[in-house]
């Protein structure tokens, strides 16, 4: 199978089968990851496609400069932060209220996949965004690093946090829980190394 | 109570199910769980979580290349077309920072090489003296940098007409002749397309003019110090009047040539001498002419030359010969006027005209002591003298030029006269 970035450099070489093979590779993922993340009323499915439209535009026209330091795949999820972004900001406008953050939608979401919406509702922005770059775009945690700008270590942290309190949301007696604060609260040899170290 | 110590923290745990521990790592935390059963516990949590995250499915939808990204693409490769190439082939050498780097800094060092090398063949006493222009022969300049005249002027309509009359003169010869001059018209192309012998300049070329008028209380003081002021600025003097009646302030009118670089501080130096009454500067740009000039030289000089070669390796009718010799003739007369020409607009852009004005302040003085009382007498002597023999003279001249009109006259008219006076006479005698 030919990598993205190969399939980018053909493109940038003027092959356009190349560009439709990264397109039927990303529509869906980048549709999903927009339709996730856009506000709960009809006109988001179309919106959703809309943007995902727009991030292959502003591949092709972006083209020209692409260098392949990163992946393709974080090169694509950039533009289409920035794209999520300003359509955002665009609603916040066009919103006499606004809100402060947009609640991820059901993204044609059955019944029964309801709780997982509530659930992540409840969640921090930050952590939210980086759970969901995680389980839905499958992202590694130096891409969503790289994306979000953020250290890695940090990264790491506010996943773990925002599965835990995930976790605390649809099993709030679970046994996980107690068992991970216990393990907390235990000094274990890793952590005091760890604590010593960024004390140095 | 005994607590566990755990080898590793909960992310760690959580970094081994996403798999981004490396492999030495995955090994302690998989045989880490095997012992442990509350990190177990927690690892299937996290799993749980996971799983349930993937109950929230989106539709897929099938998705086509829309208009508007079809569009782009067609823009895309509009663009990228013929620029592309070059884009790419630049990209593949400038990979690397350094290298491009690298790249920039060796052109950098040639250019600069090249333009040193470039001042050191033009330049010297010639072109320090003359810097706002170029003006040494074309020819010589051509055959040393034949590569620096970029400057590629419009066709003279010159050069093609002498091309055209050498390819007249060239009708009469064999056909070996006619293929030999036909260079001339060739050549005649190549300044229409602006060959890269043509001759340049390096930039433009101006001729200055400046007037200047002042009005000096020390006229003398002036008049040394303008001396000064040329030797100091290397010019010398073209027209110089100077004059003054009696009773009026002196004047000087000078047209001096300074280097034009020198011109601005022959200025202000001239401006010292007094008070500025007026001051006025010109530029004329002749650059189009002198190129279009040095470009006219160069085509003829060619046509000289070739004419020469001929008569010199070929041989062909008498007639012939004598017209290509005439053709000569005529060529190199245009040769030594368009290089006096050119010679007389290097020499007018290289050195700036300046025209000075200087009039002296002049204050009418008292006369405090009259003249003496003998002096008055012998001057009213010789004035009286003087008005009698210019009356004398006055009266001898006017008898020589009317006195043969006058007894003319009296002769017509005595008669008449004398008759009408007896009878006056004699009726008043009745």
């Amino acid at each position: 199978m030919i990598s993205d970035e190969t399939l980018m450099l053909e493109f940038q070489g003027g092959s356009r089968a190349a560009f439709e093979q990264l397109f039927a590779r990303y529509r869906g993922p980048l549709y999903g990851y927009f339709r996730r993340r856009l506000n709960r009323d009809e006109r988001a499915r179309s919106r959703a496609e809309d943007l995902t439209q727009e991030t292959f535009i502003a591949v092709i026209r972006a083209v020209a400069r692409y260098e392949p330091r990163a992946l393709v795949r974080t090169y694509f999820y950039a533009i289409a932060i920035n794209l999520l972004a300003a359509e955002r900001r665009s609603q916040q406008r066009d919103s006499p209220i606004g809100k402060a953050a947009p609640e991820p939608s059901t993204g044609d979401a059955p019944d029964t996949s309801m709780w997982v919406r509530e659930a992540l509702q409840k969640l921090d922005e930050s952590e939210r965004e980086i759970l969901m770059l995680r389980e839905y775009e499958q992202l590694s945690y130096s891409e969503i690093s790289d994306l979000l700008k953020i250290p890695l270590n940090t990264v790491r942290s506010r996943l773990f946090r925002a599965r835990i309190a995930l976790k605390d949301h649809l099993e709030p007696s679970a046994r996980c829980t107690d068992a991970r604060r216990k393990m907390d609260d235990t000094p274990s040899p890793v952590k005091l190394a760890r604590v010593e170290g960024e004390a140095l | 109570m005994n607590k566990i110590i755990h080898p590793m923290e909960p992310e760690e745990l959580m970094a081994y199910l996403d798999g981004e521990l490396s492999a030495d790592q995955s090994a302690i935390v998989a045989a880490h769980l095997n012992d442990c059963g509350e990190c177990r516990e927690v690892v299937a949590g996290l799993r749980r979580v996971s799983q349930g995250l993937e109950a929230w499915e989106v539709k897929s939808v099938d998705h086509q290349v829309s208009a508007a990204v079809a569009v782009a693409l067609e823009e895309n490769a509009g663009r990228q077309g013929k620029a592309f190439v070059v884009r790419k082939t630049w990209r593949r050498l400038f990979q690397q920072h350094w290298q491009a780097a690298a790249w920039a800094g060796g052109f950098a060092v040639f250019a600069l090489v090249a333009y040193m090398g470039t001042q050191s063949l033009t330049g010297g006493k010639e072109t320090q003296a003359l810097a706002p222009i170029t003006d040494r022969p074309a020819a010589e300049r051509r055959s040393e940098h034949p590569t620096q005249y970029n400057y590629a002027p419009a066709p003279s309509p010159n050069a093609k007409s002498q091309a055209e009359r050498v390819g007249k003169v060239v009708v009469g010869l064999t056909s070996e002749l006619s293929t030999q001059l036909e260079a001339p018209d060739a050549q005649a192309e190549k300044v229409a397309s602006g060959g890269s012998n043509l001759p340049t300049v390096s930039g433009p070329m101006i001729i200055r003019t400046a007037q200047l008028s002042l009005i000096t209380k020390d006229f003398d003081n002036a008049r040394a110090s303008l001396e000064t002021i040329l030797k100091r600025h290397r010019g010398y003097v073209a027209d110089l009047k100077t004059g003054g009646a009696t009773g009026s302030g002196r004047t000087l009118n000078a047209t001096l040539r300074v280097p034009a670089d020198q011109l601005d501080a022959s200025l202000i130096d001239l401006k010292a001498l007094g008070r500025v009454e007026s001051e006025s500067q010109s530029g004329q740009d002749v650059t189009s002419q002198y190129v279009d000039l040095q470009a006219r030289l160069s085509n003829a000089r060619n046509t000289e030359q070739r004419l020469t070669d001929l008569l010199r390796n070929r041989t062909g009718k008498l007639s012939d010969v004598l017209e290509v010799e005439q053709e000569v003739d005529r060529v190199r007369g245009e040769i030594e006027q368009m290089e006096a020409e050119r010679k007389n607009m290097s020499n007018q852009v290289s050195y700036a005209t300046l025209n000075v004005a200087i009039a002296e302040d002049y204050k009418a003085q008292l006369q405090v002591v009259p003249p003496s009382t003998w002096t008055r007498l012998s001057n009213a002597s010789v004035e009286g003298y003087k008005s009698m023999v210019e009356g004398v003279m006055s009266l001898a001249l006017f008898l020589l030029e009317n006195g043969p009109s006058l007894l003319l006259w009296i002769a017509i008219l005595f008669l008449p006269a004398r008759l009408v006076w007896k009878r006056v006479r004699r009726s008043f005698a009745h």
